[in-house]
């Protein structure tokens, strides 16, 4: 079902909500219902539920949800071959942010399957190789300094307001070629989208992002410069250029699948730094392998999901799947796979190199990876310089909201 | 710009300019060489730009450069052999212009 990016129309894939709509194909014994992202039991301490369920749950279930049934993959193995193969388990339709019908756009690339996801990759892969982004280096470590030099001397902070959240805002701007006085717009967009639960807050935020990008993308149209925004609105692939819902669904993309993520990420490790001060006394003391702990943590903490719908009949451990379901595969529980990761919540920095799931794999695989890992580095490295012990406020109450994206909502810290 | 030869698990072979300062992974992604996958772009952590150094070669691009590449290549899917190397992390200079590289049957 190749689509044409350019003329954009919405999904015509089968929805199915809650116990009445589960289809007469999905076998009783593997039905639960698991509360991913909004059970009590989950949200009480998100990694340590998806950690247990290699014990407590069938390696590929039937999840049934107020916000979606889908078959639920939390093998390793089964991870690394879903998104393998979009032949079979497609991303046309499986992003389930919603869109204005009237006025509908695919989020580019994810939503792009082979052959034509290469095109768009190719505009902005030499930016986010890893070589792309050590370009990046000295000003990510500039946003960071700046940052610090806001609160490292007052011997406490709200983490999550002050660093975890600015961080990435600045370095995407400056990425993005858009201006710096914009941040904190961007951080109270980003979070009244990503984590208000509320539609109408969600529909008015995204109406200003929609607003806002659009502006930005016809400035860099009439005067190109060396930011992303510019580089794929004057982009031309095979010397055709990219129509104007190509550039919308791309540069919102980047904006939607680039911050959430990176603030839950180091909001979830300065957590558990905070609550393990003899890990960050091993990281101070290996200067050199903060590439091996940047990679463990992104294993322990990862953060987010990702969906496909099956375009084809296809049967997996048995369990024979149809053409039209949603499969999900729990990126953080595919991570704790004892069989690959064994004593899989220890945060070993000398586990052996092995492909992890933080970014998840295949064609579709996360271009801001790189990105990621830079800044999470970077992060760690400075902070650490002028903040090298710290805890968590006493009385603090770590809260995990129901979202997409996993990571505790506030985190104030002492030192 | 320096050439290099891709050819494919099935003998046959292509062969593209590949920029100075890139690597020959990513030669094989702009140019939709189909034995090189490549997903993770390049961060060593998937094993799937993995090749073969041609025999006539492997004096001049080495083994692994890393730890890390030494350890992942371990999980690569095809036969590991002496000359196996991950693509992404073979850089193009002069001196490698006219590389010959050969393709896995497999990348998963």
């Amino acid at each position: 079902m190749a689509i044409d990016a350019a003329h954009p129309v919405p999904p015509n894939l089968p929805r199915r909500v809650g116990m009445d709509q589960v289809p007469d194909h999905v076998p009783p014994e593997l039905i639960r219902t698991a509360g991913i992202t909004f059970g009590p039991d989950f949200l009480k301490a998100p990694h340590d539920f998806m950690a247990a369920m290699h014990e407590d749950y069938p390696p590929l279930f039937y999840d049934v949800s107020p916000f979606g049934n889908m078959w639920t993959a939390i093998k390793h193995e089964d991870a690394l071959f879903v998104l393998r193969h979009p032949d079979i388990f497609s991303n046309e339709g499986a992003t389930p942010f919603p869109r204005d019908p009237d006025d509908y756009f695919y989020f580019i690339p994810i939503e792009i399957d082979p052959p034509h996801h290469r095109k768009y990759r190719n505009i902005v892969d030499p930016t986010f190789s890893p070589k792309g982004v050590l370009k990046l280096e000295g000003l990510i470590r500039q946003r960071a300094k700046d940052l610090l030099d806001e609160f490292a001397d007052k011997g406490e902070c709200e983490f999550t307001t002050e660093f975890g959240r600015p961080l990435p805002v600045s370095v995407f701007l400056d990425i993005m070629g858009l201006p710096q006085d914009m941040r904190d717009t961007f951080v109270s967009w980003a979070v009244d989208l990503l984590h208000s639960n509320d539609r109408e807050i969600m529909g008015r935020s995204m109406r200003s992002i929609t607003e806002y990008l659009k502006q930005a993308i016809a400035e860099k149209k009439a005067h190109p410069d060396d930011g992303v925004v510019s580089l794929i609105a004057n982009s031309a692939p095979d010397g055709v250029p990219l129509s104007d819902k190509e550039i919308f669904g791309f540069v919102c993309f980047l904006f939607i699948g680039g911050l959430d993520t990176v603030f839950a990420t180091l909001n979830n490790v300065w957590l558990y730094l905070a609550e393990h001060p003899e890990k960050v006394r091993e990281i101070i003391a290996r200067p050199d392998d903060i590439d091996k702990v940047v990679e463990e943590l992104l294993r322990r903490w990862s953060v987010t999901f990702s969906g496909r719908v099956l375009a084809q009949d296809y049967e997996m451990r048995g369990v024979k799947m149809k053409a039209g379901d949603r499969i999900t595969c729990l990126l953080p529980a595919c991570n704790f796979d004892p069989e690959v990761f064994p004593n899989p919540k220890e945060v070993d920095f000398d586990r052996p190199r092995k492909t992890i799931l933080a970014f998840t794999v295949g064609v579709h695989s996360c271009m801001g990876a790189h990105l990621a890992r830079l800044e999470v580095k970077i992060a760690l490295q400075e902070w650490l310089k002028r903040v090298p012990q710290f805890a968590l406020k006493p009385g603090a109450h770590i809260e995990y909201r129901p979202g997409g994206v996993v990571g505790p909502e506030h985190l104030p810290l002492v030192w | 710009m320096p050439k290099v030869t891709y050819i494919e698990h099935d003998g046959r072979s292509q062969v593209f300019d590949v920029p100075l300062g890139e690597n020959v992974m990513r030669g094989a992604l702009y140019n939709g060489v189909e034995g090189i996958v490549g997903e993770c772009g390049g961060g060593l952590s998937c094993a799937t730009c993995h090749c073969y150094v041609d025999e006539a070669w492997t004096g001049r691009v080495g083994g692994p450069s890393s730890q890390a590449e030494e350890e992942l290549l371990e999980s690569a899917a095809a036969e590991v052999k002496p000359n196996s190397r991950l693509s992404c992390q073979i850089e193009m200079t002069e001196a490698l212009d006219g590389l010959v590289v050969h393709l896995p049957e497999t990348q998963y």
